[in-house]
């Protein structure tokens, strides 16, 4: 009989400690996912909701404050998404709050984050809808600066075949005495370089804000960013497409200028018969344009490789190759 | 014809089986709900099953966190999150791996037992001997044991999975130099509770496999001694088999519905 | 011993028939047990004889025919009623078939879980356990495990918690197997004090002659299925019949 009793308390003693660590464990886990607290319903309306579900977090300034509560297709462009917010933290959040929809670290799930409004407006109460601004995504972006790219090493081509014909010697010359077509092709080539590498600068200032911003704003890329490594060699990368472009940039100005005194003498056979140099000149400046754009390619090789655009380039490479198949 | 005769002999022997197997459990549904109630020897059974394989349990669950968390860390050194440790081994421990690693220990420990323990009650007339003496059998000895598991086993399970991360977070905590509050806040940050609730539901149905399977190879044994050998090992095959059966259909239900 | 009548019957077995697969094991067995007498059956090993007293208390379910206790039909019976009626019958199984995960004490203390009224309510269920211990000599074991206790005793604590419900018919299964012949002795000694302080009338099955010789009022040959001869020890042990002679030839 004794024996019983005791073994009773102990299977209760026992009971109790389970029930309790998995009490312990749902009440934990239902902590992080705002059940117990008091909530506040904000909501928000998406073109596109990037893959977010049911029960992503919320962030306010990167902290947690709530979950996704329900996504709801209104029509086909307007996506509202609901979220539960702490009543704690949702007197801070203004009525200007930004809401984003970024992904939490590499792998991880996506997240909701809120901006911090700009102006002294009042706090949000349950039911407000807040703005919500959608990035451009890194894709587009990079499938700009990828065509710029094409062209600039095409025109470098371009020149390099040119220069080539004037280093060949006298014939070629001549023809460059008297074909003023040349000229004139050396310049049109030299203003599509400009263009170009105007708009390799564009871009790369374009995706160094993107950067800042991504920085800014806590997203996945922005994480990678903020790991020292990843984001050292991004930006390494990107300061170096930088000066590849500048360098081109240069070497064109160069050219222009050169090309503006061939066309201020009037006789260009004379110029060139006076100025013994000029050939040189066009040699190395053609060979530093050659050596620019190829760092611009190696950059974006670089870039090609790095995880985070690698499927974009990827799929870029696919289309290519269908394209060609069906030519 | 002698080969082909004798595999439909087997056939016909495993339906049968699993036939038999299936009324024992709508008979232990039918005699579970009806008086009188053995509550004495429910918690004697409760007492050896979970009090008695906590210790078992525990140190299982302890070593597994362990060596889980050692083994994944390298690989996830190489892509540099290690951060991501702590949501990995909860959500592999607390998914799949507790459950069945623990369900499968209990099913060595506890199934074997009773498929020992009622085989040799069998043999030796115990259960005879109950029934003339006016008490059922059934009611007295299989109901007990298969609710015993089928409650201990989660308690037990989930005992164990705390030990388990425990185990992994004194890992991170010496070789990753993680807290053990920021270990426990990214556990419970990654889990949710369409982790927790299926792996609980299932480890119910773990609990009452392994009960189901060593009360039915125990109180069919026959044939002597062998037979107790044979129920006891035959518990642990069965019901380790069909732990994996179930928890492939938890796993297939659970992507269905969460 | 009282003149066999048949309002004395208290169990009857009728055209009893069992089979296991092609094996028929029981092909119409016959039996009248008076009151207070001791009915030995005797019977070669595998004869049915265990398979017949299983059918007995319904842990068996026979073929056909029929078995009757104090006018009950024991196949036709519902597990309530079987079990009211089953303390009315005392059974000493083979093996002893103690349990052997409880004390001595748990061990006769489960009979009277459930059927604590049957016994009445003047003796404590301490005294009764003690009282069915000083019947069979083993007061000073009551706190032992099965496994602690020699064969004999076993058997002694056995027959201690088959009377524990003072049930009016005791049924021996082999009583005297696996025990050497001194013990073996004790057993039936102490069968035969029990059968005279409790006034119970008891079916022994057994293969042992010298039991048989001792115990027996009266002996039932079981041969084939079904009841080959029957009359007293000294009527059998001089018959003719190659069958029987050879139960005695030893």
């Amino acid at each position: 009989m004794q024996k019983s009793t005791s073994n009773k308390a102990r299977v209760g003693f026992f009971v109790i400690i389970g029930t309790l660590v998995f009490v312990a464990a749902l009440y934990f886990i239902g902590n992080r996912q705002h059940i117990f607290s008091k909530n506040i319903q904000v909501y928000a309306v998406f073109r596109n909701v990037n893959g977010l579900q049911m029960g992503n977090n919320v962030r306010y300034s990167g902290i947690n404050v709530g979950t996704v509560g329900k996504i709801e297709m209104v029509d086909e462009a307007t996506i509202v998404v609901q979220m539960m917010v702490e009543e704690k933290t949702g007197s801070f959040i203004k009525k200007d709050a930004i809401a984003t929809i970024g992904s939490d670290g590499l792998v991880g799930s996506m997240v909701v984050n809120i901006l911090p409004g700009k102006e002294n407006l009042s706090a949000i109460t349950s039911g407000d809808t807040i703005p919500t601004y959608s990035k451009i995504g890194a894709d587009d972006m990079l499938s700009t600066l990828n065509v710029t790219n094409e062209n600039a090493a095409l025109l470098t081509a371009d020149l390099l075949k040119i220069t080539n014909k004037i280093l060949q010697g006298e014939g070629a010359l001549g023809a460059l005495i008297t074909d003023s077509s040349l000229t004139k092709d050396i310049r049109a080539t030299l203003v599509n370089l400009k263009q170009t590498t105007e708009g390799t600068n564009r871009l790369v200032g374009s995706l160094n804000r993107k950067f800042s911003k991504i920085d800014m704003e806590n997203s996945a890329a922005g994480v990678l960013l903020k790991d020292s490594i990843v984001g050292d060699k991004i930006k390494q990368m990107v300061a170096n497409l930088e000066q590849s472009s500048v360098v081109i940039s240069e070497t064109t100005q160069q050219l222009g200028s050169i090309i503006s005194e061939i066309d201020t003498t009037e006789n260009t056979f004379n110029y060139l018969m006076k100025n013994e140099n000029l050939p040189k000149t066009i040699d190395s400046t053609m060979l530093e344009i050659k050596e620019a754009s190829k760092k611009l390619n190696e950059n974006m090789e670089a870039l090609k490789h790095n995880f985070l655009f690698r499927g974009y380039f990827r799929k870029q490479e696919r289309l290519e190759r269908k394209n060609k198949e069906r030519d | 014809m002698d080969a082909t005769n004798s595999i439909t002999v087997r056939t016909k022997r495993f339906f049968e089986e699993i036939g038999d197997m299936t009324y024992f459990a709508f008979r232990f549904f039918r005699e579970v709900f009806t008086t009188p109630f053995e509550w004495k020897e429910l918690i004697r059974q409760c007492y050896q099953m979970g009090n008695r394989s906590f210790l078992l349990v525990g140190v299982t669950g302890f070593i597994l966190g362990l060596v889980f968390t050692l083994q994944s860390r390298p690989t996830l050194m190489e892509f540099g999150a290690e951060s991501w440790m702590p949501s990995m081994v909860s959500i592999s421990i607390v998914r799949e791996i507790g459950p069945v690693i623990i369900a499968l220990i209990c099913a060595g420990r506890i199934g074997s037992g009773i498929g020992a323990e009622l085989g040799s009650m069998k043999v030796t007339e115990q259960i005879d001997a109950m029934e003339v003496s006016g008490t059922n059998p059934f009611k007295y000895l299989v109901v007990t044991r298969i609710l015993a598991t089928t409650l201990m086993l989660p308690l037990l399970i989930i005992m164990g999975d705390a030990v388990a991360l425990f185990g992994s977070a004194i890992v991170e905590n010496l070789k990753g130099e993680v807290s053990y509050m920021l270990y426990f806040n990214k556990v419970f940050d990654a889990l949710k509770f369409s982790d927790v609730v299926p792996a609980t539901v299932k480890s119910f149905f773990f609990g009452f496999a392994i009960g189901l399977v060593g009360c039915y190879k125990g109180y069919n044994c026959s044939k002597g001694t062998v037979g107790v050998g044979e129920a006891s090992n035959a518990a642990v095959v069965y019901s380790s088999m069909l732990l994996f059966v179930i928890d492939f259909i938890a796993v297939f239900l659970t992507d269905i519905f969460f | 011993m009282m003149q066999p009548k048949d309002s004395n019957i208290v169990l009857e077995i009728k055209n009893l028939k069992k089979s296991f697969g092609d094996n028929h094991v029981l092909n119409g067995f016959n039996l009248k047990l008076y009151e207070g007498e001791n009915l030995v059956i005797m019977g070669k090993s595998g004869s049915g004889k265990s398979v017949m007293i299983k059918c007995l208390v319904g842990l068996m379910k026979a073929d056909d025919g029929a078995i009757k206790i104090k006018d009950f039909d024991i196949i036709s019976l519902g597990r309530k009623e079987l079990d009211v009626l089953r303390t009315e019958i005392g059974f000493l199984f083979q093996g002893s078939a103690l349990y052997d995960s409880m004390t001595v004490r748990e061990n006769l203390e489960f009979p009277l879980r459930r059927n604590r009224e049957k016994v009445g309510t003047n003796q404590t269920t301490e005294e009764l356990v003690i009282e069915a211990l000083e019947n069979v000599g083993l007061k000073h074991a009551i706190d032992l495990m099965p496994a602690e206790l020699s064969g004999g005793m076993q058997r002694r604590v056995a027959l201690a918690r088959a009377l524990i419900l003072k049930p009016k018919i005791m049924l021996y299964d082999e009583p005297t197997t696996g025990l050497d012949p001194i013990t073996s002795k004790e057993i039936i000694q102490l069968m035969r004090t029990i059968q005279q302080t409790y006034k119970t009338s008891s079916l022994i099955i057994t293969h042992d002659v010298d039991c048989a010789r001792v115990i027996s009022n009266r002996m039932i040959l079981l041969v084939d299925g079904i009841n080959y001869a029957e009359g007293t020890f000294k009527e059998l042990s001089i018959s003719e019949d190659p069958k029987v002679k050879a139960f005695f030839k030893s």
